[in-house]
């Protein structure tokens, strides 16, 4: 696991067709220790999703530093394991081919590859779904063959994209509370990045409140772990941090 | 009402342990009438053949050696403008597909040269290269070829672009993302298209085959017509009609149950 810094990140694109410069980050800097969970939240349009895939190296900075470990980013790698929103699952593969494509393409022979793909399988409880295909799950187990598959590549830091907005709300909580235990046992830098409040508290150290492509505002999360709903549903500590952000986040 | 459904329910069975009876039943009716309007005859035999004139056609034929002999150089043609289609078209669709300039500056001019259909280009090939296994292969490979790339080109965009992200944030190198990502997503594309190119391909053959083939179902035909043979061309046109059922039936289908409705991209 390894630290993560934006250092006066900026993103700036030209709409051609309006035919204006469009500045969808302004300035953004932030540290992320290894080993440290930060969700980012803020409104529709602020920007979010953009630091993401400019972390992720899908899409360029045009301004500052994205630095893992020390080195700066240039492209995707596996150094940093993405978590879609949409699953983004190979429909072709099995859960077991899925989870070890990381490893395949680190040239991992295959008999170890499915040793490791079946150890995290079993992390999340799926070891029962080995076999099947993406399209035979649920949403949610479909999610949790997507955080696995990212976590079996063991990343330096692991990005997820508003991971669980597409699954119903009764799942969304199981699958917190599962994230929330595989972060207890292992660790891994996480960025979190989601428009729900209560989600963002839930899971993280610490919670980045963006605005406008800038950062409005850091609020620390202190409360102890292990955290499972069934005891934060109704901590006042929970429900006031959640207030708090909740209200930086409507000002924003 | 009732004393029907033990009937219903031997058809069900008898049909679900012999499939090919499923295959076949549609066509009793079909036969059925051909035979009653053979036997009623309003038309003379040598005009309209009854079934068994065909069959017993078709027996003559096979025992020549003549019936064999010419479906082998048809379906052989057939192979080679599916080899070549397979072998150029998955290739060259994947190039477009993946390479933005490529496609602006080629999708255009493909759907242009697609247009001029198959034996629209007859008349210039004979001029180039006479009557002959040139021209017919020049048009069956022209005619797969192009639903083959236009189709792959397609498949290939459809791939979304999570996937190739995926694959990229897990270390999957270009090359190693064409092979895991690109073609796997377009291969319910890249079947569609063999579909409907070899579909094509198949009738632009037996178009070319009758104009300028000296072999082939085809020439077979046509040949046919100039003897005033009705029961050789009714033949002719059943054979064109079975073969097909088994490209579509034992080829094409199976490889399509094994990919793409296994994976979901193609709904049962």
């Amino acid at each position: 696991m390894k630290s993560l810094s934006l250092k006066n990140l900026a993103k700036t694109y030209f709409d051609a067709y309006k035919g204006e410069h469009v500045t969808a980050i302004r300035d953004v800097s932030l540290e992320v220790p290894a080993g440290e969970f930060v969700s980012i939240v803020g409104p529709s349009g602020c920007g979010k999703s953009t630091i993401l895939n400019m972390v992720a190296g899908f899409i360029p900075h045009s301004g500052g530093e994205i630095l893992v470990g020390g080195t700066p980013v240039k492209g995707p790698g596996p150094d940093r394991g993405v978590v879609f929103q949409s699953f983004a699952l190979f429909p072709w593969k099995t859960v077991l081919d899925n989870v070890g494509f990381g490893p395949k393409m680190r040239g991992v022979p295959k008999a170890e590859r499915d040793a490791i793909a079946r150890e995290y399988l079993a992390l999340a409880g799926l070891s029962h779904a080995a076999d099947r295909y993406p399209n035979e799950l649920s949403g949610g187990m479909q999610q949790r063959v997507g955080v696995v598959r990212a976590l079996a590549n063991e990343p330096d830091v692991l990005l997820m994209d508003e991971p669980f907005a597409s699954v119903d709300a009764q799942t969304r909580m199981t699958l917190q509370d599962e994230l929330s235990r595989i972060w207890e046992e292992r660790r891994p830098t996480v960025v979190f990045i989601t428009h729900d409040v209560p989600e963002a508290v839930f899971l993280a150290n610490r919670v980045v409140v963006l605005s406008k492509g800038k950062v409005l505002a850091e609020v620390e999360v202190p409360i102890s772990r292990p955290r499972v709903w069934d005891r934060l549903v109704a901590d006042d500590e929970f429900k006031d941090l959640s207030n708090q952000v909740l209200a930086l986040v409507r000002s924003a | 009402m009732n004393a029907l459904l033990p009937l219903w329910s031997f058809v069900v069975r008898t049909s679900v342990k012999w499939p090919i009876l499923q295959t076949l039943a549609p066509f009793v009716p079909v036969v059925a009438l051909w035979w009653a309007v053979a036997a009623w005859g309003p038309f003379p035999p040598a005009f309209f053949p009854s079934p068994a004139d065909v069959v017993a056609k078709f027996v003559s034929l096979m025992e020549k050696g003549i019936l064999p002999e010419y479906l082998g150089d048809s379906v052989a043609r057939l192979a080679i403008g599916a080899a070549v289609g397979i072998g150029l078209g998955v290739p060259l669709g994947l190039w477009i597909g993946l390479n933005k300039s490529a496609h602006r500056a080629l999708w255009p001019v493909l759907l242009f040269f697609q247009a001029i259909g198959d034996i629209a280009w007859l008349p210039i090939l004979i001029i180039w290269f006479g009557f002959g296994l040139t021209t017919m292969t020049f048009v069956i490979v022209y005619t797969v070829l192009f639903p083959v790339i236009l189709n792959t080109v397609l498949g290939v965009r459809s791939v979304r672009i999570e996937l190739h992200r995926a694959a990229q944030s897990l270390g999957a190198s270009p090359a190693r993302i064409v092979g895991e990502v690109v073609v796997p997503g377009a291969l319910p594309n890249i079947m569609t298209g063999l579909r409907n190119g070899l579909g094509y391909g198949w009738r632009a053959l037996i178009a070319a085959e009758m104009i300028v083939g000296t072999s082939g179902i085809g020439f077979l035909m046509f040949d046919a017509r100039r003897a005033g043979s009705v029961t050789e061309i009714v033949l002719g046109m059943i054979v064109l009609g079975i073969l097909w059922y088994i490209v579509d039936a034992w080829i094409l289908a199976p490889i399509e149950q094994a990919t793409g409705r296994r994976w979901g991209l193609v709904t049962q």
